[in-house]
C-alpha cells in the first residue's frame, strides 16, 4: 500500500495520536505481560518505545513449576525489567470494567478508520 | 492469554478486569516518531539502562532451561534414589557424590555462592528424599549442619564483604535437626565398621562372628569400598566436631578441637591414599580437573536449577575446584585452625597482636580468619573472658589503683576500648581490606588521643579533694596517652609494611617508604621505651632495698624488645640513605613520569598518615631535607647496616627461646650484610655503574626490607 509523505486521512492521524495519549494514560498502571517461554511478568507500566519494547517497574515474575499445566506457580521479585517486543506474546492492563469498555471502543474506532 | 490463565492473576478490586491492550499498544507504536518514547515524568534513560532484559541469558536468570524446577528434574530422573539397583554401582556413585560435595564445599569457602556449589546437589535440595539411603542421608545431613555452622561464624565476624557471595543463601533451607546428624552418622559408621570386620574375617578365613549383609556385591572390592567410605564419614564427623568445639564460648573447646583436627587430617590423608588404589575400580582416564577420586562425573548435580536462587541476575559460571585442590584446601584450613586452637588464653594484648600478625603471614583463608576473630572477641571481651578496659590497663601497665578511680567510665576511655576491639577485628581480615581499614582508623585513634589530652588538662585545672588522688589520676591518664601513641605508631608501621606484601610500591618509591618507616619506628620505639621504663620504675619502687647505682643503670638499659625494633630502625635508615644517595648521584635511572611529581606521589601514598598527623603534617619537607644531601662517600663513613648487624647479633641471646624472633633477626642480619657489601661495592665503582653493572632491589632475604643486588649486565 503506497502512501505519500503525509498520511492519507486526518482521521487516521487523530486515531494514532489518540492511541499514543491513551497509552500514556496507562502509565504506572499494573500491567501483565506474557512471554514466549510461558512466564508472566506483573509490574507497573513504565515505558514503551516505537519497536514495542516495554519497561516494567517493581516487577514480579510468575512461572510454572512443571511443563504440563495446571501446575503451581512460583514467583520472585525482579525490579526494573525490559521485555523485548519479540518475545512478548500477550499484554493486559488492570482496568475497571468501564475503562475496558472505553478502551475497546477506541480500538474499534481505530480499526474502522484504518 | 487464555481466560484460564488470566484468572490466576487477581485484579486490584471487585470491579477490575484484565484488558488486552496489545492492539492499542500496536496502534500507539505506529503513532510514535522514530526514537520517541512513551514515559512518565520520573523516567530516566540512564536508570532505564539498568533494567534486566528478559530472555537475555546474561541478565535473565529465570529463563526456562532443561527443567522447569527441581521437582521436574527429580521426576525426570536427575537424582535417583537409590542411585543404582546394582549395590556396587550405588556405592561407587555415592563415593563420587561425597567427593564432589567436598570439592563444592571448598569452592564455596573460596568465595563462591552456596547455590552454585554445595546446593547444586539435588539430593541436598530435597533432604526428605534420602531417608531410605543411609549413606547419602547421613552425609547430606552432616554437610548441611556443617555449612550452617560455617555461615554462622563468618556472619558473626562480619569481615566478609570482600568475599560477599559467601553467606547469601537466597532462600536455601539449611534448617534441620543438627543434633541428630551426628547420631545418624555414628550409626552408619558403626554398620560399615562391622561390614569391614566381616569382610576382613572372611578374607583371613576366620569365622565370621556376626551375620551382616555386606556393603555391596563384589567381595573383591568390599574392603576397599568400606575403608573409603569410613574415611570420608569419619572426616565429616571430626570436622563437624572441630567446628562445634571452636564454637564453645571463652575458648573452652580449644584442646579438644586440636584432637579432632588431628583426626581430620589423618582421615583426609587416608582418603587420598586409598583413592590411589581406587582408580582401578572402574575409573576412567584421570584428568587433573576431576572433582572425584575416581574421575567419574557424579550423579545428581545441576547448578542451573538454582540459578534463580543465587542472585537477581544469572551467576557467572564458576569452576568447581578439583578434588586434589579441595583436599589441599582442607588440609591448609585444618592446619590454620590448629594454630588458632593453640593460642594461649592467658595472652596479653601485645602477645595477641603478635600472634595475629604471625598467623596472617601464612595467608589463611576466610573461614580460618573468622574463627580466629570469634575466639578473640566475644561479648566485647578478649577471649570472652577479660573486659577490654582491664586488657588495656595491663597493656599500658597502669597501676592497680586505676580501679578505684572512675577512669573506666570516662567517655574517651570507653571509646578507646571500642578502638581496641575494632583493631583486633581489622587485624583478622584479609591483608588488602586490613591495610585500607588500618589507614582509616588512624584518624579515630588520633581523635581519642586528643580527647584524653583534654581530659587530662581539665583534671589539672580541677580543684581537687585529695591532692594525691588527683595526682594518681593524672599519672594514669599520662600513661594511657603514652600507650595510645605507641599503638598509633604500631598501626602506622603495620600499614606501611603491608604495602610491601601487597606490592603497592614501585621501586622508585622505596626511598620515601623506608624513610617513613624509619620515622614512624623511631617514634614507636620512643613510646615503647618510655612505657617499659615507667613500668620498671614502678617495679623498683616496690622493692625494699634501693641501691641508687643499680637503678640508674637499669633506667638507661634498653629492653630486648626495644633493641629488636632498633635493629629494624637502623636497617630502614640505611636503606633510606642508600636509595637517596644513589638517586642524588644519578646511579638509579628513573624515567620521569609526566603525571605525578615526587611530592604528589608522597602525598598519595601517605595521605591517611598525614591526615592523622603521623608524624606531623609537613612530612614531605622533612623527607626532602634529610635526604637531599645524601651521598655515597658520606655513607662510607657512617654505615647504618653495620649498626643493624651489630644490634641484631647482640640481642639474639635474649630471644633464645623464641624461634620466630630469632629467624627474624637472622633475616635482618642477612639483609644488612648484603646491603653493606653492595654499598661498599657501589662506592668503589662510582660512574662505572651505568655501563657494565646493573643494580636492582630484591626481597630475597626479607619480605619488607629490600636487598641491593649488583649484577653484570
Amino acid at each position: 500500500m503506497e502512501q505519500g509523505a503525509e498520511s492519507a486521512s486526518p482521521g487516521i492521524d487523530a486515531g494514532k495520536a489518540d492511541a499514543v495519549s491513551r497509552v500514556r494514560g496507562l502509565l504506572f498502571r499494573r500491567m501483565l505481560v506474557g512471554i514466549k517461554d510461558g512466564r508472566f511478568f506483573l509490574g507497573n507500566f513504565h515505558c514503551l518505545d516505537k519497536q514495542g519494547n516495554i519497561i516494567l517497574q517493581d516487577t514480579v515474575e510468575y512461572r510454572s513449576t512443571r511443563r504440563s499445566s495446571p501446575s503451581p506457580m512460583e514467583q520472585r521479585c525482579l525490579g526494573l525489567i525490559l521485555i523485548p517486543a519479540s518475545c512478548r506474546t500477550s499484554c493486559h492492563v488492570d482496568t475497571s470494567i468501564e475503562e475496558r469498555l472505553s478502551l475497546l471502543s477506541l480500538q474499534d474506532h481505530h480499526d474502522q478508520t484504518s | 492469554m487464555a481466560a484460564a490463565e488470566a484468572s490466576i492473576f487477581s485484579g486490584s478490586g471487585d470491579n477490575s478486569v484484565w484488558t488486552d491492550v496489545s492492539p492499542l499498544l500496536q496502534a500507539a507504536c505506529n503513532g510514535l516518531q522514530d526514537g520517541e518514547l512513551i514515559h512518565g515524568d520520573n523516567f530516566n534513560l540512564y536508570a532505564a539502562m539498568s533494567a534486566l532484559e528478559i530472555m537475555d541469558p546474561k541478565m535473565d536468570s529465570g529463563m526456562i532451561g532443561r527443567y522447569y524446577s527441581v521437582d521436574e528434574a527429580i521426576d525426570g530422573g536427575a537424582a535417583p534414589i537409590p542411585i543404582s539397583f546394582d549395590r556396587t554401582v550405588d556405592v561407587q556413585c555415592t563415593i563420587d557424590i561425597m567427593d564432589h560435595l567436598l570439592a563444592c564445599e571448598a569452592t564455596w569457602h573460596k568465595g563462591h555462592s552456596l547455590a552454585q556449589t554445595v546446593f547444586s546437589c539435588i539430593y541436598l535440595l530435597r533432604p526428605e528424599r534420602t531417608t531410605s539411603h543411609a549413606l547419602l542421608h547421613s552425609y547430606s545431613s552432616v554437610i548441611r549442619a556443617t555449612c550452617k555452622a560455617v555461615i554462622s561464624v563468618v556472619s558473626d565476624a562480619r569481615t566478609h564483604e570482600e568475599e560477599d557471595l559467601f553467606t547469601m543463601m537466597y532462600g536455601l533451607n539449611l534448617n534441620g535437626e543438627d543434633e541428630k546428624c551426628l547420631s545418624i552418622l555414628n550409626a552408619v559408621e558403626e554398620t560399615i565398621s562391622r561390614q569391614l570386620r566381616a569382610c576382613r574375617a572372611l578374607s583371613a578365613r576366620r569365622k565370621v562372628l556376626e551375620d551382616i549383609e555386606p556393603l555391596q556385591n563384589n567381595p573383591m572390592l568390599e574392603e576397599g569400598y568400606c575403608r573409603a567410605i569410613l574415611a570420608r564419614l569419619r572426616f565429616r564427623k571430626h570436622f563437624y566436631h572441630v567446628l562445634m568445639c571452636l564454637k564453645r564460648p571463652q575458648g573452652r573447646g580449644l584442646q579438644l578441637a586440636r584432637k579432632h583436627v588431628a583426626s581430620c587430617i589423618s582421615e583426609l590423608k587416608a582418603i587420598r591414599e586409598l583413592s590411589g588404589q581406587h582408580t582401578a575400580c572402574g575409573g576412567q582416564t584421570i584428568s587433573e580437573d576431576r572433582t572425584t577420586a575416581s574421575g567419574r562425573q557424579p550423579v545428581g548435580f545441576d547448578a542451573s536449577l538454582n540459578a534463580r536462587l543465587s542472585a537477581p541476575t544469572p551467576p557467572r559460571s564458576i569452576k568447581i575446584l578439583s578434588w586434589s585442590e579441595a583436599i589441599e584446601y582442607f588440609l591448609k584450613l585444618l592446619q590454620d585452625l590448629d594454630i588458632i586452637s593453640s593460642c594461649s588464653l592467658e595472652n596479653s594484648l601485645d602477645c595477641v597482636l603478635h600472634f595475629v600478625v604471625q598467623f596472617q603471614k601464612s595467608q589463611p583463608d576466610l573461614v580460618a580468619r573468622a574463627h580466629l576473630q570469634r575466639l578473640l572477641l566475644q561479648d566485647g571481651k578478649l577471649f570472652g573472658r577479660e573486659a577490654i578496659f582491664s586488657v588495656i590497663s595491663k597493656a599500658a601497665t597502669l597501676p592497680e589503683v586505676v580501679k578505684n578511680h572512675d577512669i573506666e567510665k570516662m567517655e574517651c576511655v570507653i571509646q578507646l576500648g571500642q578502638l581496641v576491639i575494632n583493631l583486633l577485628r581489622i587485624l583478622c581480615a584479609n591483608s588488602a581490606w586490613q591495610r585500607r581499614k588500618l589507614g582509616k582508623i588512624l584518624q579515630d585513634w588520633r581523635v581519642t588521643y586528643i580527647q584524653l589530652e583534654l581530659a587530662l588538662r581539665s583534671k589539672f585545672g580541677e580543684p581537687s579533694g585529695t591532692p594525691s588522688g588527683e595526682n594518681i589520676c593524672m599519672n594514669i591518664l599520662k600513661q594511657l596517652l603514652v600507650w595510645v601513641e605507641e599503638k598509633v605508631y604500631w598501626i602506622a608501621s603495620r600499614f606501611l609494611m603491608l604495602g610491601f606484601e601487597l606490592e603497592l610500591y614501585s621501586t622508585s618509591e622505596y626511598g620515601m617508604v623506608y624513610w617513613y618507616i624509619y620515622v614512624v619506628s623511631v617514634k614507636l620505639v620512643e613510646k615503647l621505651h618510655h612505657r617499659i621504663s615507667i613500668s620498671n620504675r614502678v617495679k623498683c619502687r616496690g622493692k625494699k632495698k634501693r641501691v641508687p647505682g643499680k637503678d640508674a643503670t637499669r633506667d638507661i638499659q634498653f629492653s630486648p624488645t626495644v633493641l629488636f625494633l632498633q635493629s629494624h630502625i637502623c636497617l630502614a635508615e640505611g636503606l633510606t640513605m642508600m636509595l637517596a644517595a644513589l638517586r642524588n648521584e644519578k646511579m638509579i635511572l628513573e624515567s620521569p613520569t609526566p603525571f605525578n611529581s615526587d611530592q604528589e606521589r608522597f602525598f598519595q601514598h601517605f595521605e591517611l598518615l598525614q591526615k592523622a598527623g603521623i608524624p606531623d603534617h609537613n612530612s614531605y619537607q622533612s623527607f626532602e631535607g634529610s635526604t637531599k644531601n645524601a651521598s655515597l662517600s658520606m655513607l662510607a663513613m657512617y654505615n647504618h647496616f653495620k649498626d643493624a648487624q651489630r644490634i641484631a647479633k647482640e640481642v639474639k641471646s635474649s630471644f633464645s627461646d623464641d624461634p620466630e624472633r630469632l629467624s627474624e633477626l637472622r633475616r635482618i642480619e642477612q639483609v644488612a650484610e648484603h646491603n653493606s657489601v653492595a654499598l661498599s661495592l657501589l662506592c668503589r665503582v662510582g660512574d662505572a655503574l651505568d655501563s657494565s653493572l646493573k643494580l636492582s632491589f630484591e626481597f630475597s632475604h626479607h619480605p619488607h626490607f629490600a636487598t641491593a643486588v649488583v649484577r653484570r649486565s
